[in-house]
């Protein structure tokens, strides 16, 4: 149990001038599973990409099993026994089971696949790894959670010594999150060092015994997760620590409401589902993931038919019937998947904020002027505070946060009523996520109505005014912005007895 | 069989066709008539054989009427200009097509360039060749060499050997062979088949050499067949073959479908409707509309069964 797997000593790599690592160095012990924190940008995926034999460090030197090596391909450092199973899945659909989990190690037999060696291997991984289904499963008809068992089983086969997980868990149920973890400890039970990396603290508690935190390219610290609470690994991340505070007070608006729900249903998705938004006020969807909270903003505007139920939408001093299509037209949404919600990246960040806004931006001819633009623009670069090095910076350039930030700006531009925000702040970095949520709380403080959507529940707890509670697609309690965690997880569980 | 998914529609499609000729026409299900549609249809399916090897991949290779026009005008100009034999001479031009397919796989895995526009750049390039090469007109074989082309083995043409022998080694590289998994792979995601660590580049490349290996094969069958190289050699062949591959069940998106039975169902489909309605006497033209009419459903029911599955990934 004390024997370091893996050492990586000294680890320095430089992309142009920049240095992405700077004297990293991490130590694994085999039957370990080693958490890797850090925010964004710190160097994590840079350190595993060097381990996994992606990127040659500048510095550094790597040991396995007490051995100096060096890879010059993924393909080298897989022959050395380390085994990455990445964050997005790479599934081949139309394929076996066994032909995807055995894809890059086809056994042959006098040059044709030995499709009984092929199946007979594939079998024995899947019980390792306590999945029943069969070898000869199309991948298409698998559950998310099982297609990652089908990476996990792909990254053993070649019975690897060192196997990382990067966000395994983040398109996962909990059920299935919880088999994950089991693979782990299984892992662990077989001498395997796992290196785990993953945006959500809680799991590190769960299935790691050590932790080494990342920042600004380089190891800050390791610790025994017995050791350190939560708020320390995040302290270390940051540097600095940051109270998970409010970002403005709670509020209680008092104004007719704005938009109002009745008796939604789509059968299989939603049922009975019936709240109001006021103006100046955030209503945070929370539920668990697969709860239906995605799915009630889906059938808001139209993305899926309703089967019965009404909208109905403020104009002036009633309550008017409004089809969701008609009424997708009046919100602002915004998602995680920012180049889905139209943000164009090869394309200047001027161009991005002014393309729901081309009236404003018109000169003579109905021509765009290009002065006028930037002008439109940049109004709203300051007031989000994006940083960009110019207004004709293509958006792909820009980080996450600021390319969320580009698409509430255009958004800002058509100033609608009522905003949707479904998981804005996936994938940013923590500092990036408090603006995000300032700018939600700007909206609501400036009269918009605004309905709020994410996994996270602390981050929930930072900016909602009330909280529609969502259980198997109904609302199970209405809370207020005063509600502690305890009532919130509370709800949450109540709902589950309830159905 | 999972592959043979697809094809549901396929086998009733062809027995609708097949009844329909046999009960309108006197001679078309007799043995003598389907022997000489197996014979006409063999540049076809050799051509689309390579053709689907490329579309497991996604990629398209509309150069191979092209490959099968140059490779076998070099065949007939260096039996008629340069005497050599004419077993030396097909053979070059298998080489020929080797290298045009060599050609094709470098710029679309080396320089980068779509395979559909590359293959575009190359189908009109090469005929232009073939064309200058030949001037244009028909060049008769030696009567000698031409008489291959009516060689029989048995009963069966001998071409209608080589069309079986070509189905089923393409079946079997496809379906039996490490390579033949890349290319699935590939097919189902370009990217990810790189992110798992498959050597894509060498796996494309390759599926375009065996294209344009087959399309001089087909070439050299059709060349025999008529006895003299044509301007029209090969011309509009890369699209019925596109056409075999999507009505035969593989998918042009990538990754689906299977060569048994897909291709030689395809492509008597098409040859089908064409000698039957020759025996009727039909219009010429109507020709043209039905296999356009089909070629459309056949699109169509694969776009459909793609958005399908695209969208049951999407959800979550």
């Amino acid at each position: 149990m004390n024997s370091a797997k893996l050492v990586m000593r000294s680890i320095s790599k430089r992309f142009g001038g920049i240095a992405a690592l700077e004297q990293a160095g991490l130590e694994v012990r085999a039957g370990e599973a080693h958490a890797l924190m850090g925010a964004n940008g710190a160097g994590k995926s840079t350190m595993m990409n060097v381990l996994g034999g992606v990127v040659r460090p500048d510095h550094g030197q790597i040991l396995i099993d007490g051995e100096v090596v060096s890879f010059a391909s993924p393909t080298q450092a897989k022959q050395k026994g380390v085994s990455f199973v990445h964050q997005e899945l790479n599934m081949l659909p139309s394929m076996t089971v066994a032909e995807n989990v055995m894809i890059d190690a086809m056994p042959t037999r006098g040059g044709l696949v030995d499709r009984k060696a092929m199946r007979l291997r594939t079998a024995e991984l899947l019980r390792r790894l306590d999945c029943t289904f069969s070898p000869d499963t199309l991948v298409e008809t698998l559950s998310m959670g099982d297609r990652q068992m089908v990476e996990v089983a792909r990254a053993l086969v070649t019975d690897p010594g060192i196997v990382i997980f990067d966000e395994p868990t983040s398109s996962l149920s909990e059920r299935e999150k919880r088999r994950l973890f089991d693979v782990v400890l299984g892992l662990k039970r077989d001498g395997v060092a796992v290196i785990y990396i993953t945006h959500f603290l809680e799991e590190i508690f769960e299935v790691c015994d050590r932790v080494t935190v990342m920042r600004n390219g380089t190891t800050i610290e390791t610790r025994d997760m017995h050791a350190i609470t939560a708020g320390e690994v995040v302290t270390a991340m940051l540097g600095s620590v940051e109270a998970e505070e409010r970002v403005r007070p709670a509020f209680i608006s008092i104004e007719p409401p704005l938009l109002a729900a009745s008796c939604l249903s789509r059968d299989g998705a939603i049922a009975d589902v019936g709240f109001e938004v006021r103006p100046g006020e955030v209503v945070g969807l929370w539920g668990l993931l697969g709860s239906g909270r995605t799915e009630i903003l889906r059938a808001i505007v139209g993305l899926d038919p309703l089967d019965a139920g009404e909208l109905r939408w403020r104009s002036g001093d009633t309550l008017d019937i409004i089809r969701p299509d008609k009424l997708h037209r009046k919100v602002g949404f915004v998602t995680e998947d920012r180049r889905g919600e139209g943000l164009l990246l090869p394309l200047s960040v001027a161009k991005n904020i002014s393309f729901g806004n081309l009236d404003k931006v018109k000169g003579a001819f109905g021509m765009i002027d290009a002065a006028k633009e930037k002008t439109f623009a940049s109004g709203f670069v300051e007031r989000l505070r994006i940083k960009l090095s110019s207004l004709s910076q293509p958006v792909r350039t820009l980080s996450g946060g600021n390319q969320q930030k580009v698409v509430f700006a255009r958004w800002l531009g058509t100033r609608p009523k009522l905003f949707m925000l479904d998981e804005p702040t996936r994938g940013l970095d923590v500092s990036a996520k408090t603006e995000i949520l300032r700018l939600t709380a700007e909206l609501a403080t400036e009269g918009a109505g605004v309905i709020f959507v994410s996994s996270e529940l602390e981050e929930m707890m930072r900016v909602c005014d009330r909280y529609l509670v969502v259980h198997r697609g109904r609302i199970v309690a209405n809370l207020y912005g005063d509600a502690t965690k305890d009532d919130l997880m509370h709800a949450v569980s109540d709902g589950r007895v309830a159905a | 069989m999972n592959h043979l998914k697809p094809l549901v529609g396929l086998p009733l499609v062809l027995v609708a066709i097949l009844t329909f000729f046999s009960v309108m026409t006197s001679h078309f299900a007799t043995a003598g008539n389907i022997n000489a549609m197996l014979h006409a249809m063999a540049p076809l399916v050799i051509m689309s054989c390579g053709m689907a090897l490329v579309v497991f991949s996604g990629k398209l290779d509309i150069s191979i009427g092209s490959i099968a026009f140059l490779s076998a005008t070099l065949a007939v100009l260096l039996i008629n200009d340069h005497a050599v034999p004419p077993i030396l001479a097909f053979l070059a031009s298998l080489v020929a097509g080797i290298v045009l397919g060599a050609l094709n796989g470098f710029i679309v895995v080396v320089l980068g360039v779509n395979a559909l526009i590359a293959t575009l750049g190359t189908m009109i390039a090469l005929r232009g060749i073939a064309l200058s090469l030949t001037g244009a007109v028909l060049i008769p074989l030696p009567t000698q060499v031409a008489r291959l082309g009516n060689l029989t083995i048995g009963p069966l043409f001998a071409d209608i050997v080589v069309l079986v022998l070509v189905v089923i080694a393409a079946h079997i590289v496809h379906r039996h062979t490490v390579f033949g998994r890349r290319l699935n792979a590939i097919g189902n995601g370009e990217d990810a088949a790189r992110r798992i660590g498959l050597p894509v580049d060498r796996t494309v490349f390759a599926s375009f050499v065996l294209s344009g290996f087959l399309a001089a094969l087909g070439g050299i069958v059709a060349l025999l067949q008529v006895g003299a190289i044509s301007a029209y050699l090969g011309r509009g062949m890369e699209f019925t073959a596109v056409a075999v591959v999507v009505v035969g069940g593989i998918s042009l998106f990538g990754g689906r479908g299977a060569i048994l039975p897909g291709i030689l169902l395809g492509a008597f489909i098409f040859e089908a409707i064409a000698n039957g309605l020759n025996q009727m006497s039909a219009n010429p033209y109507a020709y043209q509309l039905i296999t356009g009419l089909i070629i459309f459903l056949a699109m169509y029911v694969d776009a459909m069964q793609h958005r399908r599955k695209a969208a049951v990934r999407t959800r979550r």
